[in-house]
């Protein structure tokens, strides 16, 4: 071979130049697909982060909960601040009994339901905040591969034609062409990959979460029912 | 969120970075070159061709055409043959031996005799107007002869003949003329008409008459007394015994393997084989038979292996016949005839179908 041709070949198979000889329609898709990847990467930092600090958050509930330290000084101590996890359900369980007992409530019954029902929203409230833009992982795991596939095919055609322009079938006219149509299916992968196994983990992180909560949730239920039984007999 | 974008953002700037530096491009395989190498394809037909020999001569490593009298006249001839130039025709076999040379001879020898001194001026520009009448290309060897009569001729046609047609009557010796070499005219013509440019136009005259209405027949006359060696056939010469080959005098046709095989198998198609015969060997029958151009039978076909007089022998060799007179018009390439003029066919049922 030429030794003057090689290092040309060689800088013009480097990723970049396989990018910048893209048309336009492979170059919408790389780039999408990368933008695609960088926000998955923040959702799947931005959750690790926020499921080890709630997690810190509801061992640190638990511990004071269990402490044996009497539930209105922890009401107190924690709805002076913003509470996440337990601490919300249990600051909206406390609010919905001081607001019931302040006013003196009628029926333990109405009053049990009305403290589950407080509970579950502070739930829901709270499982929105973990859960959400998870789908968005699903999404981007499912169909980058497809985006990239699209790509890939879109740049295989045009270098086809131009390899029928060019009327010559030798590797060296056809290989450039199909590897920078490659690229895209890889990007397409590249991005696809951690946002399928970061969904996983994710989301069965957030259920193992959600798990937790819920089954606070149904012990401080039991709890405050026990204590209506005790009190309202008392006030009646 | 703010922080896990700041942070996927840089992760991939870092990562991009990193990329463009190590994966840059792949290094490029090394390619050992290797050389070329040219392949032919040559069909079986060409090795199967017969070489030009003699038909009755022992096989011989060393092929050589029949052997030739003279060496090479002509180079990279092709047919072998006589003559001068190598051409297609068949050569035309000499009747007989002729003792007299030319017949046309003893006429013309007097004439040139009265006047020798005209004859170089008349003599170039004859040719000149004769050169397109004359046909014979055959005549290839111009025996000196006939030269030396071409020239006297006209000479005492234009000065001492009056009227063409009387001369008509004695030009038959002059028909030959044309063979005279057209070599030298070019440069006699130039010096001919400040010469004599009176006589030309009566020695054309003269000519006319007779190179329209006789010429032909005089050729053809011509043709007959002119005792030259018949000619046709190529120009190849050889010095050496003929070997095994065909009789004619360019490179013999061998039916190709397809060809063969096509009339091997149309064969197969016309021959029904008789029920009831174990004895595959039986079947096995060769017959001879003869075709003309068209591809038909020339005369029924023979027996000339196999069968027997009664039996299934019998059968098995009336299937084959009537197999051949089945298929009768054959078509085979014309160009081959001399090889399928008479064909040999080996009846065999485990290598017909």
């Amino acid at each position: 071979m030429e030794s003057s041709a090689l290092p040309e070949l060689a800088t013009s198979l480097s990723v970049w130049s396989l990018f910048w000889q893209a048309g336009w329609i492979v170059k919408l898709v790389m780039i999408g697909l990368l933008v695609a990847s960088i926000w998955t990467w923040a959702i799947i930092i931005d959750k690790l982060i926020a499921y080890r600090r709630m997690r810190a958050t509801l061992d640190r509930f638990e511990e004071n909960f269990w402490s044996g330290q009497s539930l209105e000084e922890l009401y107190r101590s924690l709805s002076e601040r913003t509470t996440a996890g337990m601490g919300a359900i249990f600051v909206a369980a406390m609010a919905e009994w001081k607001k019931s007992f302040e006013k003196g409530a009628r029926s333990p019954i109405g009053l049990q339901t009305r403290i589950d029902k407080a509970m579950d929203l502070a739930l829901t409230r709270e499982m929105e905040g973990l859960e959400g833009r998870l789908g968005f992982l699903a999404t981007i795991g499912s169909s980058a591969p497809f985006i990239g596939l699209f790509g890939t095919v879109v740049g295989i055609m045009t270098s086809f034609q131009a390899i029928a322009g060019s009327k010559s079938t030798s590797l060296a006219v056809v290989a450039p062409g199909i590897a920078e149509a490659l690229l895209a299916t890889a990007i397409g992968l590249l991005a696809a990959i951690p946002a399928v196994v970061a969904y996983n983990k994710l989301s069965s992180d957030a259920g193992r979460l959600a798990m937790r909560m819920e089954g606070f949730a149904d012990e401080f239920s039991a709890i405050l029912s026990r204590q209506i039984d005790e009190r309202i007999p008392q006030k009646a | 969120m703010r922080t896990g974008l700041v942070t996927s953002t840089a992760l991939h700037a870092v990562l991009l970075g990193f990329g463009l530096v190590t994966l840059s491009a792949p290094r490029a395989y090394e390619v050992a070159e290797e050389q070329a190498v040219m392949v032919d394809t040559i069909p079986v037909e060409e090795w199967t061709r017969l070489q030009t020999g003699d038909k009755d001569a022992p096989a011989e490593d060393k092929p050589a055409p029949l052997p030739t009298e003279r060496p090479d006249v002509v180079e990279n001839a092709e047919r072998v043959g006589e003559n001068s130039v190598d051409t297609d025709a068949p050569p035309v076999p000499e009747a007989k031996p002729k003792p007299v040379e030319t017949a046309a001879l003893p006429e013309p020898q007097p004439e040139p005799e009265p006047e020798p001194d005209p004859t170089p001026d008349p003599a170039p520009t004859q040719p000149d107007e004769a050169a397109p009448a004359p046909v014979p290309a055959t005549e290839i060897r111009p025996e000196p002869q006939p030269k030396q009569d071409v020239k006297p001729d006209p000479a005492p046609e234009a000065i001492a003949a009056e009227s063409p047609e009387a001369d008509a009557a004695e030009l038959p010796d002059s028909a030959p003329a044309p063979q005279a070499r057209p070599t030298p005219p070019e440069a006699q013509t130039a010096k001919a008409p400040d010469r004599k440019d009176a006589d030309k136009p009566k020695a054309e005259q003269a000519r006319k008459p007779q190179s329209e209405s006789t010429e032909n027949l005089l050729d053809d006359v011509a043709a007959l007394l002119n005792k030259e060696k018949p000619s046709g056939g190529g120009a190849k010469r050889s010095n050496r015994e003929a070997s095994l080959g065909a009789e004619t005098k360019r490179p013999a046709e061998k039916l190709s393997r397809s060809e063969m095989d096509a009339l091997r198998q149309r064969l197969g198609g016309c021959w029904s084989l008789p029920a009831g015969i174990v004895d595959y060997e039986l079947l096995k029958v060769s017959v001879r038979f003869r075709l003309d151009r068209a591809g038909n039978l020339d005369g029924p076909p023979e027996l000339i292996k196999g069968g027997a007089s009664s039996g299934p022998g019998r059968t098995a060799a009336e299937s084959a016949l009537r197999a051949v007179q089945k298929c009768a018009p054959f078509n085979l390439p014309n160009d081959k005839y001399e090889t399928w003029s008479e064909v040999i066919v080996h009846f065999d049922p485990t290598d017909m179908f």
